[in-house]
């Protein structure tokens, strides 16, 4: 909320001064493909309720669109709305980045750590009993493939993106990492990536969280990270995220804020998605082995959006690969419990990106709700609400029960426990499996272990 | 000598196992033999008398004579299931047709391309192999000496299979094989609960029933492995004591109903051919790390460290080097509160020969023979006996074994989460502990390779509790150690 509050008159003043300047293509742009989608259209304006009087009114130009472009958006979201002591920070990362994506040194060890500590590359596993769950009665149906992202250290696809921004911040000279989490799994693997660079790791977490996930509290300090309560506001994760703002404010010289997800201000949409990328990269490389071919469709749950966009970023620009989010429907899309942000939301801004967020009339975050923490979050990275508007991806939603049950269902069949965020995008299956011809190559991200959600399952289902 | 499994032994109709092997070697023991129904078996020796073997043996064996007794081990190993003087039969005469055909399917199945394509597949796709061979560059650093030199330290990655050890690996392989064989249903005795995961996703992924007995204290102990067996669709058994009581209780389950039954050994022990079986299973780790050593320093590891509780993961390590005789091969087993005490489970250190289990072996037992409990904080190193195997590696000097304690388990698994970010199960931080007084006696650039076995995600409460032991009599100013009391 500390972006969206300080920034809003600064936000509209940008926002008008770049829609002249947005669409002309850069002297120096960074190197992304550019994307011509089959249908070009005219959107509608948009209202920002954080600031009343902005009306923007962007026509999309299919041939100059960038992802993102050079000032951090895609197409209207995105952008970098943070306080003024940060723009240079955020400039000075963005330099590093694009250097870095040319640096074979920093490639070559990058890769040597990903295959050796991360464990990449992770499999592509065809789950031959839960395509044949899905077989219709004329035993034809699709088949379902896994992207094995719970094979990875720490057991989530999370780490690929920490490892490469711990690596980035020792490039920069930065001996201090600061973080934000939740329940705790973010704090894990930044608190990992630190012990294993030897680097001073300040984990900021909610004083309710802390006292709900003591284990793994206990973790990041045996890893050797401060891990610091936040007590202000409902003592929770946004409240943990602007705490960690405030100190990276502070201490901007010495140190470097490794974000999550694909959300937060550019160069950070667009940096995470880079370092996940790879997984998209390793899916077309298996399926070409596999089946001599590309998946037809692409699944993967949403919280902020960085696993999918790790799968999804390779096949952006291959029209016949469709691209399917599915987000937390909670108790319901009806009951206010939930965080569908994409389905629910509308746009604003939060914690410095213009993206779609759950927010009420007066533009106060409303407190999301999901039985999976990671995809607890009220807002989603930019690229999804531009994905979403292009009509590139599609966005649906599963409730609570739902996942437990695909839980459930993974388990039994496949001897394999999803994360519970995983089991939201394994739901889905059970609404679009019965929709696919026979053969079609669906692969599914399975973007983390679920031993960590073990606990929580039991009470559900009563094992 | 533990006579009430020798009471169960029985002539078995195979070529007679070469007990000679001791005029062989040109040992001169005072054994103590008993004849019973044709066999003759070894009785216990004093503890001196086993001591000044081992080092008459020791000196007397070149490295020569030791690659000829692996290589002839090898060769009669299939017929014999015999390991030197350990291993064998020692079983029921009900299970003596359903072991041998076993052994016929297990070479089967060995030799069938088909067979070992879909257990590549499913290695690679569905466990996650091949593990990485980790250069632990801070370890390393931690290691060095005060002029800079030391070994250079690796950990291969078991840590990173499905399931998180190094199980997986034998569980997959043998539920396919009882698939193969037209079996329904499994059962299989879990200690810490990793095998019993293992077996209980293998079996899930496969479409067989599962049952996983395990001992009460266990199933306290572990309780989150409990829960992840039940969430797979297996069901879990419980049986008063530890996993040497769950082991005899699903051994008894498997003759209840041998057609449709199979008992998928977790470990290598037990008689022929499990202990051959699993070590051929696990081997692949072996293998994948001799492969990896060429592609990273073009050369062998020098040092092989391995935990070992039965012995799997040391045996899956071990087997692809024992004939390469520069190469050094360690065990390390968990001496609990400490070697001296009735607190441990160091069998090669403190054992002495006899029968359990089905095979002869060392194994903790008092003089009467009655099996002693063995006791640590790394729950799966708990076994009173160990691999038939590795007894025999450790006879004729191939593979040398140490002991680490709980609190040293503990201060590695501390020490590798804080240098390298890895939480590694406290079974395999035995190994890890070890390092401390190994690689001060190792030449500058000497080339370790730690086999982490699994992760330790299992075990932060106990690492949690134990921290907290230690502040509390940090703040109490007690001088005396506390008894772990986990």
């Amino acid at each position: 909320m500390a972006f969206a509050a300080s920034s809003s008159s600064a936000a509209t003043a940008r926002t008008s001064a770049q829609s002249d300047l947005a669409f002309r293509i850069p002297s120096n742009p960074p190197k992304f493909a550019k994307f011509a989608p089959s249908i070009s259209r005219r959107s509608p304006p948009i209202s920002c309720k954080m600031a009343a009087t902005a009306v923007v009114d962007m026509e999309l130009d299919a041939e100059a669109l960038q992802r993102p472009d050079a000032f951090g958006r895609f197409g209207r979201f995105g952008g970098k709305y943070v306080p003024e002591t940060l723009m240079a920070a955020l400039t000075e990362l963005e330099a590093a980045f694009n250097s870095l994506a040319t640096d074979h040194e920093f490639q070559k060890e990058l890769d040597g750590i990903l295959k050796d500590y991360v464990g990449r590359e992770s499999p592509l596993y065809f789950a031959e009993r839960l395509t044949q769950h899905y077989k219709r009665h004329d035993g034809t149906g699709p088949h379902v493939y896994l992207k094995r992202e719970d094979l990875n250290h720490t057991g989530a696809h999370k780490i690929n993106n920490a490892v490469a921004q711990a690596l980035l911040a020792k490039r920069l000279g930065k001996k201090r990492i600061i973080a934000e989490t939740g329940a705790g799994q973010h704090g894990v693997a930044t608190a990992t990536v630190c012990a294993r660079f030897g680097l001073e790791c300040i984990i900021y977490m909610g004083a309710q969280d802390m006292e709900r996930q003591a284990l793994n509290v206990f973790r990041m300090r045996l890893l050797g990270a401060e891990v610091r309560a936040v007590h202000s506001g409902t003592a929770t994760l946004k409240d943990a995220t602007s705490e960690a703002i405030r100190d990276w404010v502070t201490n901007v010289e010495t140190t470097h804020y490794i974000l999550g997800s694909v959300a937060g201000p550019h160069p950070y949409p667009m940096m995470v998605r880079e370092f996940h990328k790879v997984i998209g990269q390793e899916t077309r490389k298996q399926a070409l082995e596999k089946w001599g071919g590309k998946p037809d469709v692409i699944v993967a749950c949403i919280g902020g959006g960085s696993n999918a966009m790790g799968i999804f970023h390779e096949f952006v620009e291959d029209e016949d690969v469709r691209l399917i989010g599915v987000e937390a429907a909670g108790f319901g899309l009806d009951s206010g419990k939930h965080a569908a942000t994409l389905t629910k939301g509308e746009i604003g801004v939060l914690h410095g990106a213009m993206s779609y967020l759950l927010q009420d009339e007066d533009g106060q975050i409303i407190e999301p709700h999901s039985i999976s923490a990671g995809l607890d979050y009220p807002g989603v990275g930019p690229e999804h609400s531009f994905l979403k508007d292009l009509g590139r991806a599609e966005y649906h939603s599963i409730t609570d029960e739902e996942a437990l049950e695909a839980f459930k269902r993974l388990s039994r069949l496949e001897g394999i426990i999803p994360a519970l965020e995983t089991s939201h995008a394994l739901a889905y299956l059970e609404k679009l499996c019965p929709t696919l011809p026979d053969g079609t190559k669906v692969v599914l991200n399975c973007s983390g272990r679920g031993d960590k959600d073990v606990h929580t399952a039991i009470n559900y289902l009563k094992l | 000598m533990n006579l009430q499994t020798l009471s169960l032994h029985h002539s078995i109709n195979l070529p007679s196992p070469n007990l000679n092997n001791s005029n062989r070697l040109g040992f001169d023991w005072p054994l103590r033999t008993v004849r019973h129904k044709g066999f003759k078996v070894c009785s216990v020796m004093s503890r001196d008398t086993q001591t000044q073997i081992q080092t008459q043996t020791q000196t007397q064996t070149r490295k020569t004579d030791v690659l000829q007794l692996i290589d002839e081990t090898e060769e009669s190993l299939f017929r014999t299931g015999k390991f030197g003087r350990f291993g064998g039969i020692f079983v029921p005469e009900t299970l003596v047709t359903c072991l041998k055909v076993l052994l016929s399917e297990f070479n089967l199945c060995m030799h069938d391309p088909h067979f070992q394509g879909e257990l590549s597949t499913a290695l690679r796709d569905y466990v996650g192999r091949e593990t990485p061979l980790y250069f632990a560059e801070r370890l390393t650093d931690h290691y060095k000496n005060g002029r800079g030199e030391g070994p250079d330290i690796y950990l291969k990655r078991e840590d990173l299979s499905h399931g998180g050890a190094h199980k997986i690996n034998n569980a997959l392989a043998q539920a396919m094989l009882a698939k193969r064989m037209g079996r329904r249903s499994v059962v299989a005795a879990t200690g810490a609960g990793q095998h019993g995961v293992a077996t209980a996703a293998a079996c899930a992924k496969l479409a067989m029933e599962c049952t996983i007995i395990m001992g009460h204290l266990d199933m306290e102990r572990q309780s989150s492995n409990v829960l992840l067996m039940k969430n797979f669709g297996a069901e879990v058994k419980s049986v008063r004591g530890t996993f040497k009581d769950a082991a005899s209780e699903a051994i008894r389950e498997w003759v209840g109903d041998l057609e449709r039954k199979y008992y998928l050994a977790g470990t290598a022990v037990g008689p022929h051919p499990c202990p051959a079986m699993v070590r051929e299973f696990q081997s692949i780790i072996g293998k994948e790390t001799r492969r990896q050593a060429v592609e990273k320093w073009g050369g062998e590891p020098d040092v092989l460290v391995a935990c070992v509780g039965s012995g799997s993961n040391a045996l899956g390590m071990f087997h692809e080097f024992v004939r390469d005789k520069d190469i050094r091969l360690i065990g390390v087993e968990a001496a609990g509160t400490g070697i001296d005490g009735e607190t441990h489970s160091a069998t090669l250190a403190k054992g002495e020969i006899g029968v359990y289990h089905g095979a002869m072996t060392l194994l903790l037992q008092d003089h009467e023979g009655q099996i002693l409990g063995p006791r640590s904080v790394g729950v799966g190193l708990e076994y009173p006996g160990v691999s038939p195997e590795l007894s025999f590696l450790r006879e004729i000097g191939r593979a040398e074994f140490h002991t680490a304690t709980d609190e040293e388990a503990l201060d590695a698994y501390a020490l590798l989460c804080r240098l390298e970010g890895i939480c590694p199960a406290l079974e395999a931080a035995h190994a890890l502990a070890h390092l401390g007084k190994l690689c001060p006696t190792l030449p500058d650039g000497a080339k370790v390779v730690v086999n982490c076995s699994g992760r330790g995600d299992k075990d932060i409460e106990t690492v949690f509790k134990y921290q907290q032991l230690k502040s509390a009599q940090v703040s109490d100013g007690n001088n005396h150690p506390k008894p772990l009391q986990m």
